[in-house]
This record gives C-alpha cells, sequence and structure tokens, in this order.
C-alpha cells in the first residue's frame, strides 16, 4: 500500500519534471475536439455529440496510455525491477493512467459543451454523465495500461498499442456508448445504473487480470 | 539440431476417432443436402375485396415451398384466436401455387388473420398475418360460422424424415451444420491456445507450449474466418445485409481482430523466452475478455441472431429430432476435422522451430474470392428455390476456405521439409 501511493507520487512528479507530457495530452484533447467542431458545425444532434465524445476520450485514452512507453526506459525500469513488487508497480501506473484520463474527460466534456452545447444533458444526468466517464477512463486505464506495458516489453511503439487494444477495450467502448446514449435520450441516472455495474465489472475483472498476470511479464 | 524431423505416426486410438470424424463429416454432408425440407408457405398475396351485396370478396394468391398442391385438395382457413373463415374455390395452378376465395361481411371479428393450409399429404402449414380485410370493419359480435368446418376436417400427414421449414430461413436451414460448427471448433482450438497459455507460463512451461499455443491459434483464425464469411452470406439471404450492426456479430469480429493481434504482437518479438510470455498474457487476457464479449453482453442486449437478445429463432428448433440428429455429429466432426489439422499445423510448427528460430514466419498470402460475390447479379439465382443456393454457397466458402488450408499447408510442408533433407 506505502509503495503503491510512493510509486503513484513518483509518477506525479515525473509527469510534473517532464513537462511536455500532461501539456501534450491536454493540447490533443483540445485540438481534437476543435476539429470536431469545426467538422460538425454548431449543435449536433445528441446521437452525433454521443458518438463524438466517446470517440475522442477513446482516442486520447490510447495515446495517453501509450506515453507509458517513452517514460520506461530500459534504464529506469532496470532499476525499478530491483527494488519495487510487480503488483504495486502495476497498480500504482493503472491509477496514475486512470486518474489522467478521467482529468483530460472533465477537460474534453467541458470543452464540448463549450463548443457545441452539453446536448440534452443537463442537472443530475450531466453529473451521471461525468460518472461514466470517469468509470469508463477507470476500465480503459486497466486494461491499456497492461497492453502498454505489452507492447513496451515488445519494443513496439505506439501502433502496437492500438492493434492490441482497440478490440480488448470494445466492451468497455460498446457499455459506455450505451451508457451515454440513454442518459442523452432522456433515461433517468436510477433506470441506466445496470451499465455502471458493468463498467465497474469489466475494471474489476480486466484489473484483477492485469494483477494475476502482469509478474510474468516483470521477470527478467 | 541438425536431426531430421519425420512426421511421427499417431496411436491407433488417434487414427480410429479421425477416421469417425471423417465418417461423421461424411454423413453430416449427405444428410445436409439430402434430407428434404417440410413443406411451407412462402407468401400469401390478398387482391383488394370487392363488394357484392352484403358480402365482401377476396382473392388469395398462396404460394408454397415443396408443397404437394396439385395431389389432393387442401383445406385452406383463415384463424384469428378462437376464430375462423374457410377459403373457398379452390385452384391449384401447380404444386406450388394455389388460388382460392374468401367472402366476408362487412363486421368481422379481426382484420388481420393467419392462413393455414391443411392436407393429408403436407399437413398443416401456416402464415403468420398473411391475410389483411382491408376496408372491413371489426366487431365483437360479428360471428365466425365456419369453426366446424375447419375443425373436423384437420387431418394429419406422415412427412417422414425432413428439416423443419421456417419462413424465410427456408432451405438455408441447413446452414446450421456448416456455419454454426465453424465457431464451435473454433472456440475449441481457441480454448486449447488459453490452456497451452497458462502451461506456458507456469513452472514447467516449455517452448513447445508456446508452440501449441501458436498452432491452435492459427487453426483456429481459418474456422473464425470462415465463420465470418459464411455467416455473411447467410446474412445477406435472411436480413438483407452483408453485416449488421449486432452484438453477436461485433464479438465474431472482435474475436477474429483479437487474434490477428496476437500474431501480429508473436511476429515483432524476436527472443523466444520474452515472446512465450508477451503472447500468453495476451492469450490469456484477450480470452477473459472474449469471454465476456461473446457471452455475457449479447444476451443484454437485442440481437437478429439467434439464441441471444429477444430473438428465440432457433430455440424451439433445438428440440427437433431431426436436426439434432444431424447438428450434433456436425460438431464433433467439424471439432474432430479441426483437432486434425491442429496436429498438422503443430508438426509444422515443430519442423520450423527445429530448423530455423530466427526466420522470419512467411504470412499466408491465400485471401478468398469474397468480392466476387457481392455482385448483386448473384442474388437471384441464390434466393430461387427456397434460398437452397446460399446452403450451396455456404459449403463451397467453407469448400474452398479448407482447400487454401490444404494448399498453404501442403507448400509450407514441402519448403520445410526440403530444407530439413538439405540440414540432415
Amino acid at each position: 500500500m506505502r509503495e503503491t501511493w510512493h510509486l503513484f507520487t513518483y509518477l506525479w512528479r515525473a509527469e510534473r519534471r517532464s513537462q511536455h507530457g500532461l501539456v501534450g495530452l491536454a493540447l490533443f484533447a483540445i485540438t481534437t475536439t476543435y476539429a470536431a467542431y469545426q467538422v460538425v458545425r454548431g449543435r449536433p444532434d445528441p446521437t452525433t455529440w454521443n458518438a463524438l465524445a466517446w470517440v475522442m476520450l477513446l482516442f486520447t485514452a490510447v495515446n495517453g496510455v501509450s506515453r507509458t512507453l517513452e517514460e520506461d526506459r530500459p534504464e529506469v525500469l532496470a532499476y525499478l525491477k530491483t527494488v519495487v513488487n510487480p503488483v504495486h508497480f502495476l497498480v500504482a501506473r493503472t491509477l496514475h493512467n486512470s486518474a489522467v484520463l478521467s482529468g483530460l474527460s472533465c477537460l474534453l466534456t467541458a470543452l464540448m459543451g463549450l463548443l457545441m452545447g452539453w446536448g440534452t444533458l443537463d442537472g443530475p444526468r450531466l453529473w451521471g454523465f461525468l460518472g461514466g466517464m470517469a468509470l469508463t477512463s477507470l476500465a480503459l486505464g486497466t486494461t491499456l495500461t497492461l497492453i502498454a506495458l505489452i507492447a513496451a516489453r515488445a519494443g513496439a511503439g505506439f501502433g502496437m498499442t492500438a492493434v492490441l487494444g482497440l478490440p480488448l477495450v470494445l466492451p468497455v467502448v460498446l457499455v459506455s456508448t450505451s451508457l451515454g446514449s440513454d442518459l442523452m435520450h432522456g433515461v433517468l441516472v436510477s433506470d441506466t445504473w445496470h451499465n455502471f455495474a458493468f463498467l465497474g465489472a469489466l475494471a474489476t475483472g480486466s484489473g484483477t487480470l492485469g494483477v494475476v498476470l502482469f509478474p510474468y511479464l516483470w521477470r527478467a | 539440431m541438425s536431426k531430421p524431423l519425420t512426421p511421427s505416426s499417431p496411436a491407433l486410438g488417434v487414427r480410429l476417432i479421425r477416421a469417425f470424424g471423417v465418417v461423421l463429416l461424411g454423413y453430416v454432408l449427405v444428410m445436409t443436402f439430402s434430407v428434404p425440407l417440410g413443406p411451407g408457405i412462402v407468401d400469401v398475396r390478398v387482391s383488394p375485396g370487392e363488394e357484392s351485396g352484403r358480402k365482401t370478396t377476396f382473392n388469395l394468391d398462396i404460394e408454397g415451398h415443396n408443397t404437394h398442391f396439385t395431389e389432393t385438395y387442401p383445406l385452406v382457413f383463415l384463424k384469428r384466436g378462437e376464430h375462423f373463415v374457410v377459403v373457398r374455390d379452390l385452384e391449384s395452378l401447380d404444386d406450388q401455387h394455389l388460388a382460392g376465395r374468401v367472402a366476408l361481411d362487412k363486421f368481422v371479428p379481426a382484420l388481420s388473420w393467419d392462413v393455414f393450409v391443411n392436407s393429408p399429404v403436407d399437413g398443416t402449414m401456416s402464415f403468420a398475418n398473411g391475410f389483411f380485410a382491408q376496408g372491413l370493419t371489426t366487431s365483437a359480435k360479428a360471428k365466425s360460422p365456419d369453426n366446424n368446418a375447419v375443425l373436423n376436417r384437420l387431418s394429419d400427414a406422415d412427412l417422414g424424415f425432413h428439416f423443419p421449414f421456417q419462413p424465410n430461413i427456408m432451405e438455408t436451414i441447413r446452414n446450421l451444420m456448416l456455419h454454426v460448427p465453424m465457431w464451435f471448433t473454433m472456440f475449441l482450438l481457441m480454448g486449447i491456445s488459453f490452456a497451452q497459455s497458462i502451461r506456458s507460463l507456469g513452472a514447467k512451461g516449455t517452448l513447445e507450449h508456446d508452440m501449441k499455443a501458436l498452432a491452435s491459434v492459427k487453426t483456429g483464425m481459418w474456422f473464425g474466418v470462415l465463420g465470418l464469411l459464411t455467416g455473411s452470406l447467410w446474412a445477406k439471404f435472411t436480413w438483407g445485409a452483408w453485416w449488421v450492426d449486432d452484438p453477436q456479430l461485433n464479438g465474431a469480429f472482435v474475436t477474429v481482430m483479437v487474434y490477428a493481434g496476437y500474431l501480429v504482437l508473436r511476429s515483432s518479438v524476436k527472443d523466444e523466452a520474452l515472446r512465450t510470455r508477451l503472447a500468453a498474457v495476451y492469450n490469456l487476457f484477450g480470452f477473459c475478455l472474449l469471454v465476456v464479449l461473446l457471452m455475457v453482453l449479447p444476451r443484454f442486449t437485442e440481437s437478429l441472431h439467434p439464441g441471444k437478445g429477444g430473438n428465440p429463432a432457433f430455440s424451439s428448433y433445438d428440440l427437433d429430432s431431426a436436426l439434432r440428429a444431424v447438428f450434433y455429429p456436425a460438431v464433433l466432426g467439424w471439432m474432430i476435422l479441426g483437432t486434425w489439422m491442429y496436429a498438422k499445423t503443430l508438426h509444422l510448427e515443430r519442423m520450423r522451430a527445429t530448423l530455423a528460430e530466427s526466420r522470419l514466419q512467411r504470412a499466408t498470402k491465400a485471401g478468398l474470392p469474397f468480392a466476387a460475390l457481392t455482385a448483386s447479379t448473384w442474388s437471384d439465382p441464390l434466393t430461387n428455390d427456397g434460398k437452397m443456393g446460399v446452403v450451396v454457397g455456404v459449403a463451397i466458402i467453407i469448400g474452398l476456405g479448407l482447400g487454401i488450408w490444404s494448399l498453404v499447408h501442403a507448400r509450407e510442408s514441402k519448403a520445410l521439409n526440403q530444407e530439413n533433407e538439405r540440414t540432415a
């Protein structure tokens, strides 16, 4: 627990030191939103709004998580391997990635609201949508972190994370889009709770799998 | 490592099982194409009503499939709940076409009726909501005088061993023996791969387990791709599109993508020990998510695909003894063939590992001539004759696929054998 917390704060400090990391991601999210705004021109209908929001979150997620690759230089990894428990490392990385993704999803939603309106979301359903985005960030974070670590070990780059990861996050995407479309079409948060439960279950399931499998990747 | 590898001849038990599989598949193919389909109604056309006095007369044209309208005059009637109306003035144009007339009062118990045809030769056939009494009015008091005339004259028929007729699906119900076992076989092979991946991660894991996992994924991919292609052809002629947005179909597509990713991942790592671990971890992770994607999520969503969501299409036929008598042997036969292909692929993998560990795997250049089938001019011959052409098309795709597999296999086998002899 202590070690996980240390690693988690270490990752934040590393993030702050590298400077271009988080800012670059935020810029990516902003430009993507602006490009989408330029394409749809004005207020899109609820279905389009929903599709845009999730596609942009997905792309930002793949982009953001693949940064794991460049940060984990061989020397750093070799050092970490001697002092750190692999499960703690994975948990810290996953939490870090999920936290970054949650922040970015809030940024995306805020920007979309600013440029294209909220669609039909208001009050509790907007908060429900943001909650769904945070849960989705957690589920995407757990799956994509493991995949990015596999890709990093394979010595392959960003493309490999996308090839291996996109099919595997499809269950998450299916559930979260149906959650978003429910909320967009006026379904109450309490009537679409099963989608939240699915997202939580998917995050828990892939997290557990990651914890079981990651030590095998860690071995030299 | 210069010891030449020769194919070890399999044990007697294995050979017997394979022979049994071949016999099963022979039985299945013969039965799939020779068992007759039960008779049924394909279409009912109703002319606008003609008023004469208090009655309105409608002309009905009934089109059947595998029916025998000229042999005996069938009993044709409309049914809605407890109400019956007999169709009179029957005239059979040929075995498949029947014309008749029905006269109704201005007030009827219902407007939409199911059309039934009953004869001693064909038994009872129905066409749901085949008759709509355009222009009449419903009334709760309206009489239906024909109840006794219908119920006393119904006759049973002995159709013999036949597959059940289902509107729209028609002859393509035979694809149950061809398309569905592709997925069963793929799941078996991916299951083998899953088990071997677990063993390769264990303390006693060796490269042998990794090779087994790879060989079963490679073989399973063939069945997955054949399942996608045959399913696509079947979908075109039952749902009207080559591909529909459906959880089961998406799941199947993603399955193939995940295992394609598995092969890409393997090809990008040179170091054997590292490759074994990376591939195994990805394989285990992928398989678990696939179970969620294919077994869990589709049950919570609406789906066109039989057995999932709100569509019961095949559930009533799961108990049909004729389909079962061919379907179970089909699943077993295709699975035996799949494991046989797996054993042959595994032999090549062993040779490949023995001969040259660092050599890049050659990608199979095989592709199916699928695009040629998309020309719309193909639809007519395929849909004639109760869509029997779709079954033939599905069988041809599977045959082509297996043919290409054996060509690819023979070519790789030949090349590896030549190199094997040179190094020996």
